[in-house]
């Protein structure tokens, strides 16, 4: 493998780790913060037990996510040194933005929010807890506006080798940020109380004591109440999302779906399924599709044109192994947010028919189980869209304007990116046993119901 | 306001928030060092908790420094952490070895001690790494048509090690400090100790100095220029006079005056360098004006993110003195 190649699973790699972690902190920050909110409106104890439970994991997350972002940032300049240059005007500014305004935001108030109970007044405490979500929240923003402006960079025009920006608005308002930002901040929240559902479950599951099934259960409804909101509004934002891509994205819309041809006028495109892409043929050796579906999708009219992989340059397209990539992925996402819709249901069907209390709830095992199950499914589908949307702007860096093999660092040695790929993953990997380690020790210990409040 | 100026604000701007990261996680990090050697559970906790609830803020700094510099000239970011690889993946493994070896610590009972060891080489790495930065940027960066065109381990020179060893011992002194002030814990020892760091220190950054010139000849010319004489030569007087100063002051056991000396020191020895090296910002061959970005970006950057530094700067300080000489956090 050359330096491009081990350089880009570098940051893959390392960007696929890092991204767990601000999903969990931000979810659980919302969580925590609408927990103080009622905790201070009500004075009821289980508001604050609640905080002060998550509190816990959400340290530790928050902890990981600032450490293992750091190569993420430096690796701008390591490897991807040209691409750094030439996009340095826009993209800088912006990280720039980023850790300034957004992370210097979180972390001075992640110490009132962990450490602060008996040193400030609750409405210190609450707004650093308000602090930290925001900061996270705007950070999550502006990394969005950097992504979002390499699918669809405006604003900026060449100038001496480099791009400078001629707009700000432009740039950074890029048709994809806003849509962007929405699903994958509802990502976070959808796919961390995922976790924290099924994490219940397993404790209703067993044998605790009721108090500690109660607090629980008390998560599991809290949570649920959270999801009525956000999981139907990701499958629209989700939606809204393919159509920015179909319309400004037209060869990646092409690989997710595996459309070689152009649909002829008066015929609409199919929306595959299954398929097994022939390289060679270009063309799908087998598919399973539903007739005129994804016109109908992407241009909401059943014979509207979608435009085929093989009307652009094969030098200017993903490839065929990444079109099958992409496809799949996409299918994956998109089952597990169907998935997590219907459980949704399901769980406010229960509630509604009284079921959700310590009684009644371990008489339906299955119920608890799918939940159990799900803990993963917000974390996956997530990875896998931010797949579908790096390997299908392949192969550029800047969609249309800097090519990823233009991008990489001078000078550099396989060897080189080789062992410290191999020394971070080895570290990642070791991170993320513990933490399931402690955490899975975290939620067997339980809740502290005793101690005085505050 | 002429756009002429804005690459010199920026440079101030991103110069102060080096400063304060050598500073506050300079300290962090000596804490750290100081955990590598042998010592008993109880002191080992005691570490542990100093190192306490800011490292988050602290380290922000470094990013805030290295994104901001990214920004306002992005050749800088680009091109030196490109010729610096092995230097700048030394500094960030080792901090998230640290943090994450912290927060493990924290949790774990059994496996306290492994967390504890990874915590200290995790500081060790990061103080390293560091150390290699600024010493492989001392040294000068081989360009080619606004690219880096050097090999993997140019910054292997007698000066990176000088600076190197010397940052190494330097922050140990700001961490022993810092402990002797947090803590209350002051034993004869441990003063003996600071005394020994800081004259190692103070030799070794010393001969860094007069050894630089070797790679990058602007520092050499710069000894002996009349316009800049006077001032480099000053700095070297302020720093042998604090040095003097913080040996008295241990002798003394003034142990609210020591943390102060570690700091100035630092702060002089920076500025040294800067006036040593100014305008340049990759020497020998780019100074901040070349590298800086569009005048609409760093117009827009200073509105964006200048008001801001400030604020920051001040509940950094709220908070940390929310959680000075307090040995009660409750987790």
């Amino acid at each position: 493998m050359d330096v491009l190649q081990w350089s880009r699973l570098q940051f893959g790699d390392t960007a696929a780790f890092h991204i767990l972690w601000p999903i969990m902190s931000i979810g659980l920050v919302l969580y925590m913060f609408v927990m103080e909110i009622m905790w201070l409106l009500t004075k009821q104890e289980h508001y604050y037990r609640q905080l002060r439970f998550w509190t816990k994991p959400f340290v530790l997350t928050f902890a990981i996510g600032t450490a293992s972002g750091l190569p993420l940032a430096f690796q701008f300049g390591t490897n991807w040194s040209q691409f750094a240059q030439t996009a340095g005007d826009f993209l800088g500014n912006i990280l720039g933005f980023e850790t300034t305004i957004a992370f210097a935001l979180e972390s001075a108030f992640l110490a009132i929010l962990v450490f602060g109970w008996k040193k400030v007044h609750p409405l210190v405490h609450l707004f650093s807890t308000a602090m930290v979500l925001l900061g996270a929240s705007i950070s999550a923003f502006w990394i969005m506006a950097a992504n979002s402006w390499m699918q669809t960079p405006l604003g900026v025009t060449f100038s001496d080798g480099k791009l400078v920006v001629t707009d700000y608005a432009k740039a950074i308002c890029n048709p994809d940020t806003l849509v962007s930002f929405a699903h994958m901040w509802f990502a976070c929240v959808e796919s961390t109380l995922f976790m924290m559902v099924g994490i219940s479950a397993i404790k209703l599951l067993g044998s605790s004591p009721t108090e500690t099934k109660g607090f629980f259960l008390s998560t599991f409804k809290f949570c649920i109440g959270i999801l009525v909101v956000v999981a139907p509004l990701q499958l629209v934002v989700g939606d809204l999302s393919g159509q920015v891509v179909g319309r400004y994205q037209p060869e990646k819309l092409a690989a997710i779906e595996l459309q070689w041809q152009t649909n002829a006028s008066g015929t609409g495109a199919p929306l595959r399924l299954v398929a097994i892409p022939s390289d060679a043929q270009q063309r799908n050796s087998f598919e399973v599709a539903i007739p005129g579906a994804l016109s109908f999708i992407t241009t909401h009219d059943p014979v509207g044109t979608v435009q085929g992989l093989a009307s652009f340059p094969a030098n200017d397209r993903p490839s065929t192994a990444q079109a099958a990539v992409t496809f799949y992925l996409f299918r994956l996402m998109v089952l597990l947010g169907v998935l997590m819709a219907a459980l949704m249901l399901w769980g406010c069907i229960y509630w509604y028919r009284g079921k959700l209390s310590v009684a009644h709830i371990s008489r339906h095992p299955w119920f608890l189980w799918a939940w159990i199950v799900s803990i993963p499914f917000g974390l996956i589908a997530t990875e896998s869209g931010w797949m579908v949307r790096e390997i299908g702007r392949q192969p550029w860096i800047v969609y249309h304007i800097i090519r990823t093999a233009d991008g990489v660092s001078t000078g550099l040695y396989s060897a080189e990116v080789a062992t410290t790929t191999l020394a971070i993953t080895l570290m990642y990997v070791v991170f993320s046993i513990t933490f399931v380690y402690l955490v899975a020790k975290m939620i067997a210990r339980g809740p502290d119901l005793t101690s005085p409040l505050p | 306001m002429t756009t002429a100026w804005l690459p010199i604000v920026w440079f101030c701007i991103i110069g102060l928030e080096v400063v304060l990261y050598m500073l506050l996680d300079g300290t962090n990090l000596g804490v750290g060092l100081l955990s590598l050697l042998p010592q008993s559970d109880k002191r080992r906790l005691v570490l542990m908790h100093v190192f306490g609830p800011m490292w988050d803020a602290n380290e922000t700094w470094l990013l805030i420094a290295a994104a901001t510099t990214y920004g306002a000239f992005p050749i800088v970011f680009s091109v030196a952490l490109n010729a610096l690889y092995i230097p700048a993946m030394t500094l960030g493994a080792g901090l998230i070895l640290r943090v994450a070896s912290y927060e493990f610590y924290a949790h774990t009972q059994r496996t306290k001690h492994l967390w504890a060891t990874l915590f200290g080489i995790g500081s060790l790495l990061a103080t390293i790494g560091l150390g290699l930065l600024l010493g492989g940027l001392l040294s000068g960066i081989r360009m080619t048509r606004g690219h880096f065109s050097g090999g993997p381990f140019d910054w292997a020179t007698l000066v990176t090690f000088l600076i190197t060893t010397g940052i190494v011992t330097g922050f140990v002194v700001l961490g022993y400090a810092h402990m002797v002030r947090q803590s209350k814990i002051v034993s004869k020892k441990g003063f003996e100790r600071i005394l020994l760091y800081s004259i190692l220190t103070f030799a070794l950054l010393a001969s860094a100095t007069a050894v630089v010139p070797n790679t990058n000849y602007l520092f050499l010319s710069r000894w002996s220029d009349p316009r800049y004489m006077p001032i480099l030569w000053s700095v070297v007087g302020l720093i042998a006079a604090s040095t003097a100063l913080l040996v008295y002051a241990i002798h003394k056991r003034d142990t609210a005056l020591v943390p102060w000396l570690c700091n100035t020191i630092f702060i002089i020895g920076f500025f040294g360098i800067v006036v040593g090296t100014f305008p340049y910002i990759l020497p020998p061959n780019i100074t901040i004006f070349d590298a800086a970005s569009s005048p609409t970006t760093q117009t827009f950057m200073l509105w964006g993110i200048g008001p801001i530094l400030p604020i920051v700067l001040v509940y950094n300080y709220y908070i940390s003195r929310l959680f000075r000489d307090d040995d009660s956090y409750e987790i």
